[in-house]
């Protein structure tokens, strides 16, 4: 009996039920962790830590009204942190805590198997915020981790070492990878949400704002995350001449602009070249309805509205990667007149604030007659006069920052010199805008996709010029053209740079970041945005025939059957001859030496009735047979069993012979 | 750990036990559970986890979410093989039974029960489930074999057999209840059960039947020397005729040489029913032989001569046991 083992075994705590369930619940609840407010981890923790110390004082337990309190108190402040309770955020929060309460109730298997398959609905809230590979390697090692769980908490006792365990776990883990994906492949996938999802809460993913006060920029700039990848069909435009729109700013109120009010002006004609460049954007969920087109987007899918500022926008929230086709001209005209609403709103200046600033303005449109002129000279006061280019401008409070920055500290960032060239510009009566959106971007020398990342986020100005319409005016390129021309990292001072992870500094780094990103990309492409299109677009190029939704349920029934086939054959191995027991394999010999004689053995008969049936047959034979029945049975049904006997078998079978009487 | 069932209701599980029961091979000693008889179902566990698992697949349908379909799909086929798995745990299970001890009714009968196998396969946390709602629990990991004692109440005196014995198993994730019907074939002998009371009226028996010998007394007094029987006291052990003689000899005492009594049927009063009148029986047997004193059986049928020891203790239980059977 195991009993003395089971007894040991069960007083170790790492073999208890409860400890593998604090293990999973804390690892499933890890990558939730940064968007937790800090009260809530540190509850969570306590009450693991509380729960571990229980498992051998189980009168430290906490009574039911406890637990209650506990519910009711951290419902209240998760309402009070989110304003809802049932956002993605803070409804991961509650039900971790829910989960951390819950521990404190489960004694029964029944509690732990609830509690574990909860667990696996936590895995799947974290998807909401991050589907990159990392993501899915760790969901790949939590799980075998709940899988060791599942089996400690139905081992019954069971003296098994925690390798046996990892190792069952994660063969299971690999031979149900292949149905998996075979699953994910053929499963039918159907469009459109099937209900209404709520209103998201105030989630921190990184990306544009629409507003652009001082700073704003320049903090997006430390992040290296990927705003969205560009496939060009033929060459890719030079990097000068890759400017993103995505945002028009009109209204400015002395500090912080914003997009105002709608634009309502009539139909504006655009005059292209000949010249189009034809892309495909996938563009990473920024849970914003704009879009970003390469400046100047010409066609557009049915889908997306072009808006009168030449901006794009999508009808919903872009929640999941988003992929569109545009095609773009990179010299373009405007050729109808300003409109009456686009004057007044480019001209407009906050009243009271930047003095200086707005009266330089005017003195520029006594001095100038052309507004062209105008546009030169600033350019021309930004590069030549001591203007810097620097990600940590000293700060500007005060009500007045387009002063400060101008007329004082002179140091900036692409947002002071939009900001303060377009109020410039309006001073000097030139209507003008500011737009919003990136510049640049990274070519993956792999795949030819260009790689713009939220660093390469940028602000600069349109002014209204006559018989040119809107022109682009990069304020920036005057004063660091490296930002424009080659990248951020050439523009900024050596002991500016940004960390390592952003600056591709040595070459066998960058190797390896194009590597990855093109991976990143495929990985995008292929498994985050695998959609009903993808799905069609995959299954007709495998089949060469167009695709109907009964033809995938097709394949799915005969792929997955033939997934679980090939598995089932790996898990059997039928081929393969088990290594038997040698005391069974000389057992079998000896019956094989009987059925020689038509004594054969049937399958549920055991060693004694198949001796009896065999002396009855071949009563010359008893005493051998009896024998050999009685060493069988004793080889094999008693614990203790030395080698000499089972020698002793083999040889009493070996000598065996069923035709004559044996020796001795 | 609770016994959970599978998710069925009580008379579907009987309504498979009879179409089971049809398939049956004829009770042995020895039976290697196969496909054919192994039944297989979801738990209750596995239902809610198939639960979650709709959650998260019309979760990731909702949000279009690639990586929660994977998910998904993972935990269905980890649940698919988990059913495997547990069938393996059980198919191609040699199941043996030994020869239980008798025991009185009431009494849990012990049937050594061992699970052996042809390869060192992990198949941990089998449990066997008794007629009378007894569990025990066998673990085969890294041995092709191991015995455990499934424990079954007796209830009736005679030769009682296991019954059918249920084993089943719910590893590797407890999502699956894979189960075997067993008709094995052993056999336990169940004497009565003693009668779990004073006897007064056996006292006054005993002194009606003429023996004035008081236990104590008899014990005191030496009367010769006998061959030892099995059964003897150690302490009556006449060691110095050992030395002489080689030969193991017992003391007697005057009490043991003294009128044999005699336990008869006919003492008891008439009117008690049969089952009491050899609960009775019983007790008085276990009582006389724990006073090592000789004493005969008489009851209708079958006679037992006095003697005392273990052996005649065992042989008049078993004629009580096998009364009118």
């Amino acid at each position: 009996m195991k009993l003395a083992i089971n007894n040991t075994a069960f007083q170790n705590l790492s073999q208890h039920p409860v400890f593998w369930l604090v293990l999973s619940l804390s690892l499933v609840i890890t990558p939730h962790l940064s968007r937790f407010p800090i009260w809530s981890i540190i509850l969570i923790s306590l009450l693991f830590i509380w729960r571990l110390l229980c498992i051998k004082r189980p009168h430290w337990l906490p009574p039911k009204w406890l637990l209650l309190i506990i519910i009711i108190f951290s419902g209240t402040g998760l309402f009070l942190h989110f304003g809802t309770l049932f956002g993605k955020t803070a409804g991961s929060v509650l039900l971790s805590i829910l989960l951390a309460v819950k521990l404190h109730e489960s004694q029964s298997r029944r509690d732990y198997m609830l509690l574990i398959s909860l667990s696996f609905f936590i895995i799947v809230t974290n998807f909401l915020f991050s589907q990159s590979i990392p993501t899915v390697i760790f969901m790949l090692c939590i799980t075998v981790v709940l899988l060791m769980s599942m089996i400690t908490i139905n081992q019954n006792n069971a003296a098994i070492d925690h390798v046996t365990k990892l190792r069952l776990s994660v063969k299971m883990l690999f031979q149900a990878l292949p149905l998996m994906l075979i699953m994910f492949v053929l499963f039918p996938r159907i469009s459109g949400p099937l209900w209404k999802l709520p209103e998201e809460d105030n989630s921190a993913l990184s990306g544009l704002s629409d507003t652009m006060s001082p700073g704003n920029i320049s903090n997006l700039i430390k992040s290296s995350s990927v705003a969205f990848r560009v496939q060009f069909e033929n060459e890719i435009p030079p990097q000068q001449q890759l400017y993103w729109r995505g945002l028009v700013l009109w209204y400015f109120d002395g500090q912080t602009w914003e997009r105002g009010k709608k634009n309502t002006t009539p139909n504006p004609t655009l005059l292209t070249s000949e010249t189009k460049i034809g892309y495909t954007i996938t563009l990473q969920a920024h849970q914003k309805k704009w879009l970003y087109a390469l400046d100047m987007p010409v066609d557009i899918p049915n889908d997306i509205v072009y808006t009168r500022n030449f901006v794009l926008r999508s009808q919903h929230n872009i929640t999941s990667l988003y992929q569109y086709h545009l095609t773009s001209s990179l010299d373009y005209k405007i050729q109808s007149d300003i409109s009456p609403w686009e004057k007044s709103a480019g001209l407009k200046i906050p009243p009271q604030s930047n003095l200086q600033t707005v009266l330089k303005g005017q003195q520029l449109a006594q001095r100038f007659s052309q507004a062209e002129d105008i546009v030169d000279h600033v350019l021309k006061t930004f590069n030549r006069e001591e203007f810097h280019y620097t990600l940590k401008p000293p700060l500007t409070p005060g009500f007045d920052p387009v002063d400060q920055f101008l007329f004082q500290t002179k140091r900036g960032f692409c947002e002071h010199y939009a900001s303060s060239f377009t109020l410039l510009m309006r001073a000097a009566g030139i209507p003008a805008r500011v737009v919003l959106g990136y510049q640049g971007g990274t070519i993956n020398p792999l795949t030819r996709v260009l790689t713009v990342r939220q660093s390469e986020a940028h602000a600069w100005s349109e002014v209204w010029l006559q018989n040119r319409g809107w022109v682009r005016i990069d304020p920036t390129a005057a004063i660091a053209p490296q930002r424009i021309e080659q990248s951020l990292d050439a523009a900024l001072d050596i002991n500016e740079s940004r960390p390592l992870h952003i600056q591709l500094s040595s070459s066998a780094l960058k190797d390896i970041l194009f590597y990855w990103d093109a991976i990143d990309n495929r990985w995008n492409q292929w498994i985050i945005g695998y959609d009903t299109e993808k799905q069609k677009q995959l299954l007709s190029k495998l089949l060469n025939q167009r695709i109907h939704f009964s033809d995938i349920v097709l394949l799915l029934v005969t792929g997955f059957s033939a997934a679980l086939i090939i598995t089932l054959l790996f898990i059997f191995q039928p081929w393969k001859r088990p290594k038997l027991d040698p005391v069974i394999e000389a057992y079998d010999a000896f019956c094989k030496k009987l059925s020689s004689r038509g004594i054969i053995r049937d399958s549920y008969e055991g060693p004694f009735d198949f001796s009896h049936r065999a002396i009855k047959a071949l009563p010359e034979q008893e005493s051998s047979i009896r024998l050999i029945t009685r060493l069988y049975s004793k080889l094999r049904y008693e614990a203790s069993h030395s080698e000499k006997q089972l020698t002793q078998l083999k040889q009493l079978i070996k000598e065996f012979k069923p035709g004559r009487t044996p020796e001795g | 750990m609770t016994n959970s069932l599978p998710l069925i209701p009580r008379f579907a599980e009987r309504f498979i036990q009879r179409l089971a029961n049809k398939r049956q091979p004829p009770a042995t000693h020895q039976i290697e559970i196969n496909r054919h008889h192994l039944y297989i179902l979801p738990t209750r566990h596995g239902v809610l986890f198939f639960l979650v698992l709709l959650l998260v697949l019309f979760g990731a349908i909702n949000y279009e979410n690639s990586l929660g379909f994977m998910l998904a799909f993972l935990l269905g086929s980890l649940a698919l093989l988990g059913m495997i798995y547990t069938h393996q745990n059980l198919n191609k299970l040699s199941v043996h039974i030994g020869r239980a001890e008798p025991v009185f009714v009431g009494q849990d009968m012990l049937f050594p029960i061992t699970l052996s196998q042809s390869t060192e396969q992990l198949r941990p946390a089998i449990q066997l489930l008794s007629t009378s709602a007894q569990v025990s629990h066998a673990h085969l990991i890294n041995n092709t074999n191991t015995t455990s004692q499934l424990a079954c109440t007796a209830l009736h005196r005679g030769y009682s057999t296991p019954g059918q014995i249920k084993l089943f198993t719910e590893f590797p994730f407890g999502l699956f209840h894979a189960w075997s019907w067993l008709n094995l074939d052993s056999r336990c002998l169940v004497y009565p059960a003693p009668y779990p009371h004073h006897l007064p009226h056996f006292k006054t028996d005993e002194e009606a039947s003429g023996s004035t010998a008081n236990v104590k007394q008899g014990i005191d007094d030496f009367s010769g020397i006998r061959a030892y029987q099995d059964g003897d006291l150690p302490n009556h052990m006449a060691w110095k005729a050992i030395a002489k003689t080689g030969k193991l000899q017992t003391k007697l005492f005057s009490s043991e040489t003294s009128q044999d009594i005699w336990i008869s049927w006919a003492q008891l009063d008439p009117t008690l029913d049969i089952e009491h009148r050899l609960s009775l029986l019983c007790r008085m047997v276990l009582e006389t032989s724990k006073h090592s004193r000789n004493f005969g059986l008489d009851i209708p049928s079958t006679k037992i001569a006095p003697s005392h020891g273990l052996q005649h203790k065992q042989q008049c239980l078993k004629a009580l046991a096998l009364f009118g059977l």
